[in-house]
């Protein structure tokens, strides 16, 4: 299995002004580039964000091949989705689609490269404190987000593995072949997760809740 | 109450397209008190099963599992927190990216304070010899490395039992010897399932499952030698029933030629 193909870039761990930047506002930044890509009607400004983003990702100090590789990854959707809206919509609103995406991307990875995961498991857990008077459980939300975090290059590698083994038996064309075994790798794997969660106790009724 | 006890446990579970259930283990009554105890049996004994019992995973159809005075069902949480389980594929057991975040996601429900989190994290990795590749993804490291980082952060919260289920099936000789050295060392009550037969001698107490059943429990040299025995004779009984088939097979296409 694969599976290192991660979508948005690892910790770097660094000093840069990025990486002293509060958590808090890393999150407000990415929030603002989600809610800006809803707003944002113009290519050129979109176009301008994601050059202020990608500056932010490289003043970071996390380099210039991790931020291409997490466009990379992306890029085959995004062509789709490029041509798709073009064909539908004209070639500004693709590109400022196109753009949008791609600033939500860096942005995350800005975010995720600047900050250790355990920090930003901390830092969910700290906004999911005030969901614990309707019984919600901060941690879980935490577990939640790590396993997110751990399920996306774990699917792409299982697509990159089942798409080589129907290519070395001649069925690349075949999306049945592609899809299924995806499919069903990824049940597997969800249900092996759960397992090894519940194993190391991750994810149980926290001390408060729980008469256990 | 320091022992492990199974009580006429049976597990049996649905079977699509069929209304009996399938048995897994069949009234199973043990105690485990031994420092070092080995499971071992062919594929689809029910050696899994049994594991999973001592952490809940698996609950008894019939019967009850009791950790040092927990039942594995009624209080299953406090079980968890004194048994470690070690899966097959360090794999599908490593949550996080890297081993440090791993080890540190084990302790985050006993250390709230990320400082003293990350200190201990590290202290656990530098134990195992995992502190230089504590930052590496964990699909960088080989698999013995793996399997170590597995173990660590299993042991990161101090279980009293640690459990593993075929821990050196996906290793190389070397890292099975690492695994051997490591496990010896520990200081938790080990419960192993394995192929290994070398590992298995090593035990103090070998069972030997057989279709869901314990068809030996005893001594770790006189369970290997009764597991050789059971696979031999498995093996000679299915050539002996291939041989027949084949004959079976031969008349057949015989008659039907002189027949016509």
């Amino acid at each position: 299995m694969r599976g290192n193909s991660f979508l948005i870039a690892n910790y770097v761990r660094g000093n840069s002004i990025i990486h002293r930047t509060p958590l808090w506002l890393k999150f407000l930044v990415v929030a603002a580039c989600g809610t800006a890509s809803f707003l944002i009607v113009d290519w050129s400004v979109s176009l301008v964000i994601l050059a202020i983003m990608c500056g932010l990702f490289l003043l970071s100090g996390a380099g210039l091949r991790r931020l291409l590789r997490a466009i990379w990854i992306v890029t085959p959707i995004l062509v789709v989705i490029g041509l798709f809206q073009w064909w539908q919509l004209g070639g500004p609103t693709a590109a400022r689609i196109v753009l949008n995406v791609l600033v939500c991307v860096v942005a995350a990875s800005v975010l995720t490269a600047t900050t250790p995961v355990q920090e930003l498991l901390d830092g969910v857990v700290a906004i999911a404190r005030p969901f614990r008077r309707f019984g919600a459980d901060p941690e879980r939300f935490a577990l939640t987000i790590a396993v997110m975090l751990r399920s996306i290059p774990f699917i792409a590698g299982a697509f990159s593995d089942v798409r080589d083994s129907a290519r070395a038996r001649g069925l690349e064309r075949n999306p049945r072949a592609l899809v299924l075994p995806v499919f069903i790798t990824t049940v597997a794997y969800a249900r092996q997760t759960g397992d090894a969660l519940a194993a190391r106790g991750l994810g149980e009724p926290d001390d408060a809740a729980s008469g256990n | 109450m320091n022992s492990i006890s199974f009580s006429r446990v049976s597990v049996r579970v649905a079977v699509d397209g069929s209304d009996a259930p399938k048995t897994l283990l069949s009234d199973i009554s043990l105690d485990l008190a031994e420092r070092r105890i080995g499971v071992i049996g062919a594929n689809g004994s029910g050696k899994s099963t049994l594991l999973r019992l001592l952490n809940g995973l698996v609950e008894p159809s019939e019967g009850s599992v009791v950790v040092h005075g927990d039942d594995t069902v009624a209080a299953v949480r406090r079980v968890r927190s004194n048994v470690g389980f070690v899966f097959t594929d360090p794999l599908s057991q490593l949550v996080m990216p890297t081993g440090r975040e791993d080890v540190e996601l084990s302790l985050r429900r006993s250390i709230r304070n990320s400082k003293e989190r990350a200190a201990r994290a590290e202290a656990v990795l530098d134990r195992f010899g995992l502190l230089p590749l504590a930052d590496q993804s964990i699909y960088e490291l080989s698999g013995g490395e793996r399997q170590l980082l597995a173990l660590a952060a299993v042991l990161a919260v101090n279980p009293t039992v640690l459990v593993l289920d075929e821990p050196s099936t996906l290793l190389d000789l070397r890292n099975r010897e690492l695994l051997r050295r490591t496990l010896a060392g520990l200081d938790q009550q080990v419960i192993m399932s394995t192929h290994d037969l070398d590992l298995a001698l090593d035990m103090d107490r070998v069972l030997v499952v057989e279709s869901g059943r314990i068809v030996f429990d005893g001594g770790a040299a006189e369970g290997v030698a009764r597991y050789r025995a059971l696979c031999a004779a498995a093996v000679d009984s299915a050539t002996e029933d291939s041989a027949k088939e084949d004959c079976a097979a031969m008349d057949k296409r015989w008659l039907g030629g002189v027949q016509k």
